[in-house]
C-alpha cells in the first residue's frame, strides 16, 4: 500500500553556541509574534463574520421553514389544477382564499416566485429537467415553481427547455443518479 | 503568504474547509450550501459554469457538461483497471466525449475544446478557492487536497497538477481515510489501528490505517464502487411505487414528475427515520386517471425501512472482512472506527458497524464534512498554525476559592479556554482580621467541602480594619500548559502571596465526568444549602451593621428605638443558631425595617428649622401623629412613612 510522506529526521547537533542560541531565540520570538498576530487577526475576522452572520440570520432565518412549506403551495396548485366540475364553486372559492392567505403570509416574509415560462433558461434561477418543444434555450414548461427569498434563490424552478426542434425524444441520460 | 485550506475533491461533490481560530470550519459555496457538485460546463452562450449552476443545466447541455472527472484523473486509455472501470467502459457511460490525447492520456471535449482531467478539476478547485477567499476576506494560496487511499502515483500527481493549475500551492496530497482520522485527532495516538468506514451517496470504501510516530500508513483498502445512499433511496422509491400500484393500479415509475416527487420524498423520509420511528409520506395529487386525481399517503416505519435496506448494509461487511484480512489482523485488533459519509447516520448502519468491529465508532464530526475538516487540520499543521503549544485546551472544571460560610466562589468557570486570567476583589469576614486564607478549590458544587482542594495559602499583615474594608485582590492565572497560579494581593499594604498548582489538569476524562454528574445529582440539595448560607451571611452582616450603627450614632437614636433594635439583633443572632432559613430571613427583614427608622431619626434630628420660622407660641404642641409642616421637620413622635 502507499505510505504517507514521512517527516524528516533531524540529527542531534552538538552543544549550541551563544550565537546559535540567540539566533534560535530570535527566530522563536519572530514565530511567536507572527502567530500572535495571526490569532489576533483571526479573532477580528471572526468577530466581523459573526456580526455579518447575525445580520443575515435575521433576514434569512425563516428560509428553512419557508422552504419546507413550499410543497404545500405546490400541492394547492395541483389541487386546483385537477378541480372536478361537481365541486361546489363556493367551497372552491373558500379554499382558494386559504391558499391566498398562505401565499400572502409567505410573501410578507420575503418570498417571491421566480419567473420562468417564456424566459431564457438561466441555471442561476432554473433547473432543466427535460427538453420540450419550442424555441431553443427558452423555458417552454414549468414543472415546479421556483421561489426567491428576498434576493436569494430559495428553490430553483424545475423547467423544460425548448430544443428548437419540432419533436424531441425524451430519452436523455439521467445525470441526476450520478452512478458514474 | 495567504491562507491554507483543506479540500475534499470528490467524484460527485467537493468541499473546502479552513481552520479558523483553532477550529476547522466548512466554507459555504457562493450560491449557498456547503457542498459543490463536481460539475463543469460550457453553456450555449460560451459561459463557463462550475458547481450547482453547471449541474442544473446538465440535461439540456449534456455534451458540454463534464462530471465525475475524478474517474479519469491520472488514467490512460488501454491501461489495466485496478479499482476503477477501464477508461473505455467509463467513457461510454458519459454524456460528454472522452478522447485520446498524447501518450494515450485521457482528454475530454467541452465547448469544442479538449481538456485534460486535471484542467477540469482545476476549474472546480478554482471555484472553491474563490468562494473561500470571498468568505474569509483574504487570499487563499495553499491547500491540502484529499484522494482515495487506492489512488496510484499518476492519479495523485494529476490531483496535485490540478491544484497547481488552479493557482494553489499544494502543501500535500493526503488519503481520504487519513483525513477522516485527523478530524478526530487520532494522529495523537501512538501505535493504533484505525478502520475508516466511508458510505457516501454512490460508493462504499473501507480502509485500515496504522498510526505510529505521527504518521499514517494505509494497510489495506476495499470497497464497492456502486453501493451508496442512492441505492437506499431507490429501495424506498420502489416500495412506494409497488404499494401504490397495488392500491391504485398505476405505476408511478412511468410518470417522470411523479418519480421526481417520489425521489425527493424518499430521501426526506430516509433522513427523518434516522431520528424518529416513523415518517408520513404525503404526496397529494401525485397522478390522475379517468376517475380523477390520486394521492399517495403512506407511512414508512423505521423497521420497514431497515427491512428494505438490510441486504445493502450487509453488503458493506464483505469488503470490511476483506480489508481486515488483507491488513493481516483480526477485527479485535482494530482500536478505532471512524465514519464518513451521510449514510452512516442511519441507526442500522451504526449498529452493524458497531457489531462488526465490536466497538463504538467515533462520532461528533459531521460525517459529510469529516474529510474536508481533516484536510483543513492538516493544512493548518503544515502551515504551523496548529502547533503543539497553540492547541488550546479548556479547563475541565470550575476553579474558585472558599468564602464566608464555607461556600465556593467560582473565579474561572469550567470549559473556559486557556490560557486565561481572572481577578476578583475579596475582603475580610471579621473586624481586625489580620490574615486571609486562600483555599483554592476545583469542582462544580456550591459548598467548598464538596469540591477538590488544589491548595491553600495565607496572606497576612492585613492592617486592623472593620470587616469588609480591606481589598484583597485574588487572581487566578492558567497558562497554556494548564498550570494554575493563584495570587492574593492586599491593595492597601501591597503585600502579596502566591502559589503555583500543576495538578489542576491532572484529572482524566472519567474523573471529570464523575464530578460533573455528582454536581448535577446534588444540585437541588446543594442549592438549598447555598441559600441557607447566603441567608446566614446576610443576617450576620445585617446584625453587625446594626450594632455598629447603634454604637456610631448612639446620641442620635432615642432609647426606645435603641432597645427595639437591640431586641431585633438578638432575635437574628438567635435565629442564626439554627438552620431555619425562613426564620433567619424573617428576623433579618424585621431588623432591616427597624434599621430604617434609625436613618429617619438621625437625618431628621440633624435638620434645623429654617430662620424666620418660629416654633408655635405658648404651649401649643405640634399635633400628635407627627404631621409634617412645610420644611419637613417633625418634632417628637414620628411614623413610618
Amino acid at each position: 500500500m502507499i505510505p504517507e510522506e514521512r517527516e524528516e529526521q533531524t540529527r542531534e547537533s552538538p552543544e549550541p553556541t551563544p550565537e546559535q542560541e540567540l539566533e534560535e531565540a530570535k527566530q522563536k520570538a519572530d514565530t511567536y509574534l507572527d502567530s500572535w498576530k495571526r490569532a489576533q487577526a483571526d479573532f477580528v475576522n471572526y468577530k466581523h463574520r459573526a456580526e455579518q452572520e447575525k445580520l443575515e440570520m435575521g433576514k434569512y432565518a425563516s428560509g428553512q421553514l419557508i422552504l419546507s412549506l413550499l410543497p404545500v403551495l405546490d400541492d394547492f396548485e395541483r389541487a386546483f389544477a385537477s378541480l372536478a366540475p361537481e365541486v361546489k364553486p363556493e367551497w372552491v372559492a373558500g379554499v382558494k382564499l386559504v391558499e391566498s392567505k398562505l401565499r400572502s403570509i409567505l410573501e410578507s416574509q420575503g418570498l417571491s416566485a421566480i419567473e420562468a415560462l417564456g424566459k431564457d433558461f438561466d441555471p442561476a434561477l432554473h433547473e432543466a429537467v427535460m427538453h420540450g418543444t419550442g424555441p431553443e434555450g427558452v423555458v417552454v414548461n414549468e414543472l415546479r415553481r421556483g421561489y426567491k427569498l428576498y434576493d436569494r434563490v430559495l428553490r430553483p424552478s424545475q423547467v423544460a427547455v425548448g430544443s428548437g426542434e419540432p419533436q424531441e425524444p425524451e430519452k436523455k441520460p439521467d445525470t441526476r443518479r450520478h452512478k458514474n | 503568504m495567504g491562507r491554507a485550506v483543506g479540500i475534499d475533491l470528490g467524484t460527485t461533490f467537493s468541499e473546502v474547509a479552513v481552520v479558523q481560530g483553532g477550529e476547522p470550519v466548512v466554507i459555504p459555496a457562493a450560491e449557498g450550501g456547503n457542498i459543490v457538485p463536481s460539475y463543469v460546463a460550457i453553456s450555449k452562450n460560451g459561459e463557463r459554469l462550475v458547481g450547482q449552476l453547471a449541474r442544473r443545466q446538465a440535461i439540456v447541455n449534456p455534451e458540454n457538461t463534464v462530471y465525475s472527472i475524478k474517474r479519469f484523473m491520472g488514467r490512460k486509455w488501454g491501461e489495466p483497471a485496478g479499482r476503477e472501470l477501464p477508461v473505455e467502459e467509463d467513457a461510454r457511460r458519459k454524456t460528454y466525449k472522452v478522447t485520446r490525447g498524447p501518450n494515450n492520456e485521457v482528454r475530454v471535449l467541452m465547448g469544442g475544446k479538449e481538456y485534460s482531467p486535471p484542467e477540469i478539476s482545476a476549474m472546480i478547485l478554482q471555484k472553491l478557492k474563490t468562494d473561500a477567499e470571498a468568505y474569509l476576506g483574504e487570499k487563499v494560496t495553499d491547500a491540502v487536497i484529499t484522494v482515495p487511499a487506492y489512488f496510484n502515483d499518476a492519479q495523485r500527481q494529476a490531483t496535485k497538477d490540478a491544484g497547481t493549475i488552479a493557482g494553489l500551492n499544494v502543501l500535500r496530497i493526503i488519503n481520504e481515510p487519513t483525513a477522516a482520522a485527523l478530524a478526530y485527532g487520532l494522529d495523537k495516538k501512538t501505535e493504533e489501528t484505525i478502520a475508516v468506514y466511508d458510505l457516501g451517496g454512490g460508493t462504499f470504501d473501507i480502509s485500515v490505517l496504522e498510526i505510529g510516530g505521527g504518521t499514517f500508513q494505509v494497510k489495506s483498502t476495499a470497497g464497492d464502487t456502486h453501493l451508496g445512499g442512492d441505492d437506499f433511496d431507490q429501495r424506498i422509491i420502489d416500495w412506494l411505487s409497488d404499494e401504490f400500484k397495488r392500491d391504485q393500479g398505476i405505476d408511478l415509475r412511468q410518470d417522470r414528475m411523479a418519480l421526481q416527487r417520489l425521489k425527493e420524498a424518499a430521501e426526506k423520509a430516509k433522513i427523518e427515520l434516522s431520528s424518529v420511528q416513523q415518517s408520513d409520506i404525503n404526496l397529494p395529487f401525485i397522478t390522475a386517471d379517468a376517475s380523477g386525481p390520486k394521492h399517495l399517503n403512506i407511512t414508512l416505519t423505521r423497521s420497514k425501512l431497515e427491512q428494505l435496506v438490510m441486504d445493502l448494509v450487509e453488503k458493506t461487511l464483505g469488503p470490511c472482512k476483506q480489508a481486515v484480512t488483507d491488513a493481516g489482523i483480526t477485527t479485535a485488533q482494530i482500536d478505532e472506527v471512524v465514519l464518513v459519509g451521510g449514510q452512516t447516520r442511519m441507526p442500522l448502519v451504526l449498529a452493524k458497524v458497531k457489531q462488526f468491529f465490536g466497538k463504538e465508532p467515533n462520532k461528533g464530526v459531521n460525517p459529510d464534512e469529516v474529510v474536508s475538516v481533516g484536510a483543513a487540520i492538516q493544512a493548518g499543521v503544515l502551515r504551523g498554525e496548529v502547533k503543539e503549544v497553540l492547541l488550546l485546551d479548556v479547563t475541565p472544571l470550575t476553579l474558585g476559592i472558599e468564602t464566608m460560610g464555607a461556600v465556593m466562589t467560582p473565579l474561572i468557570t469550567r470549559n473556559t479556554t486557556i490560557p486565561t486570567s481572572k481577578s476578583q476583589i475579596f475582603s475580610t469576614a471579621t473586624d481586625s482580621q489580620p490574615s486571609v486564607e486562600i483555599h483554592v478549590l476545583q469542582g462544580e458544587r456550591p459548598m467548598a467541602g464538596d469540591n477538590r482542594t488544589l491548595g491553600r495559602f495565607m496572606l497576612d499583615g492585613i492592617l486592623p480594619a472593620p470587616r469588609g474594608l480591606p481589598q484583597i485582590e485574588v487572581t487566578f492565572d492558567i497558562d497554556a500548559n494548564g498550570i494554575l497560579s493563584v495570587k492574593a494581593h492586599d491593595k492597601g499594604t501591597g503585600k502579596e502571596q502566591k502559589i503555583t498548582i500543576t495538578a489542576s489538569s491532572g484529572l482524566n476524562k472519567d474523573e471529570v465526568e464523575k464530578m460533573r454528574r455528582e454536581a448535577e445529582m446534588h444540585a437541588a440539595e446543594d442549592n438549598k444549602r447555598k441559600e441557607e448560607v447566603e441567608a446566614k451571611n446576610i443576617a450576620d452582616n445585617m446584625a453587625y451593621q446594626a450594632e455598629k450603627t447603634l454604637r456610631d450614632y448612639k446620641d442620635k437614636i432615642p432609647d426606645a428605638l435603641n432597645k427595639e433594635i437591640e431586641g431585633k439583633v438578638a432575635a437574628v443572632r438567635e435565629a442564626l443558631k439554627g438552620s431555619d432559613v425562613a426564620a433567619i430571613q424573617r428576623a433579618t427583614q424585621d431588623l432591616n425595617q427597624a434599621m430604617q427608622k434609625v436613618g429617619q431619626s438621625v437625618y431628621q434630628q440633624g435638620q434645623q428649622p429654617p430662620p424666620g420660622q418660629q416654633p408655635p407660641p405658648g404651649g401649643q404642641q405640634p399635633p400628635p401623629g407627627g404631621k409634617k409642616d412645610d420644611d419637613g421637620t417633625v418634632e417628637g413622635e414620628f411614623h413610618e412613612v
